[in-house]
């Protein structure tokens, strides 16, 4: 009896090389989840904070109405103080910026000059919290003219945007404790967060 | 009479060639009456498998906007279209395993301030392959329900899509702005002996 073998080797290499797409014993497919957060800064209504309200009537939408604007025996300026508080956010590097329409309060309707020895305007400081970053806003008064300040916030910030307004007593665009002239006075503050310039 | 027998063992079929190799040995026996067989002809198919095409160009799971522009925070609505791979085969027993990572703001490099996050981790899923879909959350330590198997072969389409997004970090986190966030799911079938 003989046996006969066959060389068939190369079958096999045919067989294997008929396979098509590349299928393999392992196969991977990978997808890339993408999306965006837009840069924003969001800045809310203010509110009084608790018990920060000296000579304050309180907010009224957007007007602050000072009580007493100044003592009624000596005619000099009364102390007041106010703190406001807005929640904000702003989830990029940003600038606060805080605009000033007049550099202090001074009297809304045409003013003929003051005599003198009288004030015809009255100094404030605004002192603003953001996040770790402080700014102070000094309208001395002197004259009537826009006051801006800002500053450049590194990091991402969210929480309260604190501002504490204060009038100190006496305060005048004089001599302190001058009596200040009849009239109403007013000043025009604006905040704003927005990209860095 | 002379019985011959041949044991022919191929990973397929003969070819001309084969058989042209085969004829002079067979001259040899020439007589009465000559008889060759049985001839045993068996082959073997390989442990393959295949991830299929996928039915859109756009292989990517395309969020869009992460944020509630009003306020900072994650949207709890965002969803992507989910996406087939059709036409996956595996032709032995197999398992499909999906793994993910978490999208992270790309831009964003530094490490993100307090009060804000730069993940959005989800949940990625694999369907179709199994009766128990394969599922991966980034935001997980483990993921037991990843991997799951098969015990017989299967050709078919495997749907996979992404949800439950949540903020890395915690909801009361905001997140960074920034582009692009970009994270990965993964999708594997692989055969088992």
């Amino acid at each position: 009896m003989k046996t006969f073998l066959l060389p068939l080797i190369l079958l096999s290499s045919a067989a294997t090389a008929q396979v098509s797409g590349n299928p393999q014993p392992v196969q991977t497919r990978s997808f890339p989840v993408t999306g965006n957060s837009p840069n924003i800064c969001v800045l809310q209504a203010p509110t009084v904070a608790s018990g920060a309200q000296v000579n304050f009537r309180g907010l009224n939408g957007t007007l602050l109405q000072i009580d007493s604007l100044v003592d009624p025996t000596t005619l000099a300026t009364k102390a007041a103080s106010v703190e406001l508080r807005f929640d904000a956010v702003c989830n990029f590097p940003h600038q606060l910026r805080v605009e000033a329409s007049n550099n202090g309060l001074f009297r809304t309707a045409t003013a003929t000059a003051a005599p003198q020895g009288f004030a015809s305007a009255i100094p404030y400081q605004a002192r603003f919290k953001w996040g770790q970053q402080t700014l102070l806003l000094n309208a001395d008064a002197q004259i009537r003219r826009f006051n801006e300040q800002s500053i450049r916030v590194t990091d991402p910030t969210a929480g309260n945007l604190s501002m504490r307004f204060e009038i100190q007593p006496g305060a005048s665009n004089v001599q302190s404790n001058a009596p200040v002239i009849a009239g109403n006075y007013a000043e025009t503050l604006r905040i704003t967060l927005e990209p860095q310039r | 009479m002379a019985l011959r027998t041949f044991a022919l063992t191929s990973l397929a079929g003969l070819t001309a060639s084969g058989l042209a190799l085969a004829s002079p040995a067979l001259a040899q026996n020439a007589g009465p009456s000559s008889t060759q067989g049985p001839i045993v002809i068996n082959g073997t198919v390989p442990i393959l498998c295949a991830g299929g095409t996928l039915s859109a160009s756009d292989g990517s799971f395309a969020v869009g906007t992460l944020i509630d522009t009003s306020t900072g925070f994650l949207l709890r609505t965002l969803s992507a279209p989910s996406r087939t791979l059709a036409g996956s085969f595996c032709s032995p027993r197999s398992t499909i395993q999906v793994s993910a990572t978490p999208m992270i703001a790309q831009n964003f490099s530094a490490n993100p301030p307090s009060g804000f996050s730069k993940t959005v981790h989800y949940t990625a899923v694999a369907s179709g392959w199994t009766d128990v879909p394969a599922t991966f959350s980034t935001a997980a330590a483990t993921n037991t329900s990843a991997l799951q198997s098969r015990n017989s072969a299967y050709t078919g389409n495997i749907t996979v899509s992404v949800s439950n997004f949540t903020t890395g970090g915690g909801d009361t986190l905001r997140m960074v702005g920034d582009t692009n966030y970009l994270g990965l799911v993964t999708v594997t079938v692989s055969a088992a002996n």
